[in-house]
């Protein structure tokens, strides 16, 4: 009865189909993403099990719409898993202006901590600033 | 609070030749960027867990004091179900917050009786056997690990069963119910902080989206019609600018106008 709805439970947290891993590249993204992020996990950070894979090149970045609460703190990171890009993760209000929030990058490997004054509408921005056109993995982790 | 908080983290990224700088100034969006921003359920539409996390911070909430009675679950209605089993996922993320397994128990069996009027795959409980033994045992911290590590097998199911668009009605279910305890608990202690969480403008636009796709059989229910209407007043309630608290009175409408929809949604046919 209680894995029932335990079960159930996942339901509402399930809802997106793109987060599926299709392909080598995207479960190497995403293996990668998930390793960076448990840097802060030790730290109480959460990572919530859902994400987006984008293709990024440098004239095309990629820009996710999430919805925050005032109160929490969140990191938001990316990574292309391969060996030359240099990613940046970037975050922004509902009207698309910037916020001051904590940024990180490491060739491949990028983040973004933020804690909201306001609950609402964000814009999480992952640009590639150098290398070739890659698949990126966007996660999030909260506390 | 949370400052000290993302700060903290950075040193985790010591070993890792960080670049972390304390903040970042970068150019607008663009109108384009904004345009062509991607919206997916699972990074846009935030989870329970976010929400609690948020409301947790000025203390531990009662959640005891928002549990309902039980609802009726006779219905056929394939969309008043998914809608139903919303609320009452709703209610069973409460009942684990409040470390409640007796709870579980009284919630799960009426979640049982709609999961399988809706069919969800049976393959997908195989895993709940660790999260049974968790809730047994009070192991609630690895009762949650274990829940996200489930959510993978049930994604299979539903597409297996091709069951997007219930998943679309179980989710507004569930964030109406969870606005209405919510709302309930920041009327019990209200404070400022707490009453900012209901700003949620994009989130209920985000939905509202949602259940205008859904295919016209489904639109033509009167209970989806109804909560769609309902949907609309509600979102002119979370609607109000940064820089504004919502009054006691505010949220009490708020808290109105959502019991009301979670008793729609659990009246019988």
């Amino acid at each position: 009865m209680i894995r029932l709805i335990l079960t159930a439970l996942a339901l509402c947290l399930v809802m997106s189909y793109r987060c599926l891993a299709d392909t080598d590249e995207q479960v190497a993204t995403r293996s990668d993403v998930i390793d960076f992020a448990g840097a802060f996990q030790n730290d109480g950070f959460k990572i919530r099990d859902g994400n987006f894979f984008g293709k990024v090149s440098k004239d095309q970045p990629e820009v996710v719409a999430v919805n925050l609460y005032s109160g929490n703190a969140y990191w938001f990171t990316a990574s292309t898993g391969q060996k030359v890009e240099k990613l940046k993760v970037s975050v922004f209000d509902d009207n698309g202006k910037p916020v001051s929030y904590l940024p990180y990058q490491s060739g491949t490997r990028a983040a973004a901590g933020f804690s909201p004054d306001a609950s609402g509408l964000y814009y999480v921005k992952v640009a590639l600033e150098e290398g070739q056109p890659a698949t990126f993995c966007l996660i999030y982790s909260y506390k | 609070m949370s400052v000290i908080a993302l700060a903290s983290t950075v040193s985790a990224f010591a070993d890792q030749q960080s670049t972390a700088q304390p903040t970042a100034l970068d150019s607008p969006l663009s109108a384009d960027e904004l345009k062509n921003a991607v919206s997916i359920d699972a990074l846009t539409v935030p989870t329970p867990g976010e929400f609690f996390k948020a409301i947790e911070k000025g203390g531990k909430p009662n959640w005891t004091s928002e549990y309902r009675p039980p609802i009726s679950i006779k219905s056929t209605d394939r969309a008043q179900m998914a809608l139903n089993l919303g609320t009452l996922i709703a209610d069973g993320y409460i009942a684990v917050e409040a470390h409640d397994g007796q709870q579980v128990k009284n919630v799960g069996k009426d979640v049982l009786a709609l999961a399988k009027k809706l069919s969800v795959s049976q393959s997908v409980l195989a895993r709940g056997q660790s999260i049974s033994q968790f809730a047994e045992n009070d192991a609630w911290e690895q009762l949650n690990e274990e829940l996200e590590a489930t959510q993978n097998e049930v994604k299979k199911a539903l597409e297996e069963n091709r069951d997007t668009d219930l998943i679309t009605l179980v989710s507004i279910g569930g964030w109406i119910r969870g606005t209405e305890v919510v709302t309930g608990l920041v009327l019990q202690n209200y404070n400022p902080e707490d009453a900012k969480l209901l700003r949620q403008p994009a989130l209920v636009s985000y939905l509202k989206g949602k259940l205008t796709a859904l295919p016209e059989k489904i639109q033509k229910d009167p209970l989806v019609q109804t909560v769609s209407r309902d949907l609309d007043s509600i979102q002119k309630m979370v609607s109000f600018s940064a820089d504004h608290v919502p009054t006691v009175d505010e949220v009490k409408d708020l808290n109105i106008a959502a019991s009301k929809i979670t008793k729609e949604i659990g009246v019988s046919e």
